[in-house]
């Protein structure tokens, strides 16, 4: 009688033990980490209108940082974004809204205007990407250089040296990705395929299933 | 026979046991990545400085507001009183530190009064212009001026609030919908 229920009990440990050791060999759940807050901004876009990160509350956003006069071989970061944006159409994310925004850093030159010819120049859907920037260089770089950890400075013949980088924002603004201009190739099947898993883990991670998507999130069970 | 039904109730119940026994989930928004919460120096409602970084040791609460807030930050100070109470004395611990949205309006003694009827252990704070404008940046908090034709302005701001770990980590971020149960909860797991 006791050793059929010391075998029960260690039976039940044992497979407890090893459902665990399955979860985080096979990962049967793949997230994105939450890697630190997004900061809060509210800026003008193409149209003159007010964007900020409360608006996109809710939403994925991909953001990426450049200027309007970025030329070869300045890094071309809006290509590498408007073939995301192309991807996403062929992509299903099961009605989780995303958008993208480029944020200027040369609010002196890219004024709204600017960054509707801009756009318009490359051709992308603007009902989805949005480009925006600031009036104070103070604060502009308060967002971008502090709040997103982006590196940009100007040079005195009115360029820019600056960290190429695009940053996946989740809809309760924090940062779930960052990935650097083709260190990683090919940069946009990567993000494409983050911007699925996170919608992935948006749309089904409620009731008993947001425990298997913490449990993930505890064992680090990140997405590649 | 019996010595059969007898195992199965028991290993029904190991089984049940087990199946109650899971790691703890957090109401609040969970951060798992250590990001350590950016610093600052403000003046509370008494007058004097006071560092975030001072405050190691303690879990505080980040809450952006103002005191001319119609409905949302009493709401919110209010679920947060609720909370110290259930938490008795490990209350001592916590920390709810209100950052002014309003500078120009929300001067000390009117943070005095503000953050008192809600619970005399909150500290407002307050600063210049610029330095609460960084702090709320860096935060992700958004906050705008709506300015009202022929009444006191209001500000539309972020609703939600940060917990700073005993490190000096941001740990939990929680909505504005969250109820002082769900804060209870998860305060008293970060304090067990």
């Amino acid at each position: 009688m006791k050793r059929y229920l010391v075998y029960a009990l260690s039976g039940i440990v044992f497979l407890f033990v090893l459902a665990v050791f399955a979860f985080v060999l096979w990962q049967p759940i793949q997230v994105l980490p939450r890697i630190r807050l997004a900061p809060a901004f509210a800026l003008l876009d193409q149209d003159g209108h007010w964007l900020s990160n409360e608006d996109l509350r809710g939403r994925i956003v991909l953001y990426t940082f450049t200027h309007s006069r970025c030329l070869p071989p300045c890094p071309q970061t809006a290509m590498t974004l408007k073939a995301v944006q192309e991807r996403l159409r062929q992509q299903d994310l099961g009605g989780v809204p995303i958008t993208l925004v480029t944020l200027s850093f040369d609010p002196v030159h890219d004024t709204p205007a600017v960054l509707k010819a801009y756009a318009r120049q490359l051709e992308v859907d603007e009902r989805q990407w949005r480009f925006v920037t600031g009036s104070d260089p103070n604060r502009l770089k308060t967002i971008i250089g502090e709040g997103f950890a982006v590196y940009y400075q100007a040079r005195p013949d009115g360029s820019f040296a600056f960290d190429p980088v695009y940053i996946l924002v989740d809809g309760w603004g924090i940062v779930r990705g960052e990935y650097r201009y083709r260190t990683l190739t090919p940069d946009v099947d990567r993000i494409v395929r983050h911007i699925g898993v996170l919608a992935q883990e948006i749309r089904r991670s409620r009731g008993a299933a947001r425990l298997a998507y913490e449990a993930a999130h505890l064992f680090l069970c990140y997405a590649p | 026979m019996v010595r059969t039904a007898v195992l199965l109730v028991l290993t029904l119940f190991v089984i049940g046991v087990a199946g109650c026994w899971r790691p703890y989930t957090f109401h609040g928004m969970v951060m798992q990545s250590p990001q350590p919460a950016p610093d600052f120096t403000l003046m509370t409602h008494q007058g004097q400085p006071l560092r975030l970084s001072d405050l190691r040791g303690r879990v505080v609460v980040l809450y952006f507001g103002y005191t001319f807030c119609p409905d949302v930050c009493p709401a919110t100070l209010s679920e947060w009183a609720k909370v110290m109470r259930l938490l008795g004395d490990k209350a001592d611990q916590v920390q709810l530190l209100m950052i002014t949205v309003d500078p120009e309006r929300d001067t000390p003694a009117k943070m005095a009064d503000y953050v008192r009827h809600f619970d005399p252990r909150f500290i407002g704070l307050s600063g210049s212009v610029d330095e609460i404008a960084r702090i709320a940046t860096l935060y992700g908090i958004y906050y705008r001026k709506n300015e009202q034709e022929g009444k006191d302005y209001l500000v539309d701001h972020t609703a939600t609030q940060t917990v700073v770990d005993k490190d000096g980590y941001i740990k939990l971020i929680f909505p504005f919908s969250a109820t002082s149960d769900e804060i209870f909860a998860d305060l008293r797991y970060i304090l067990r």
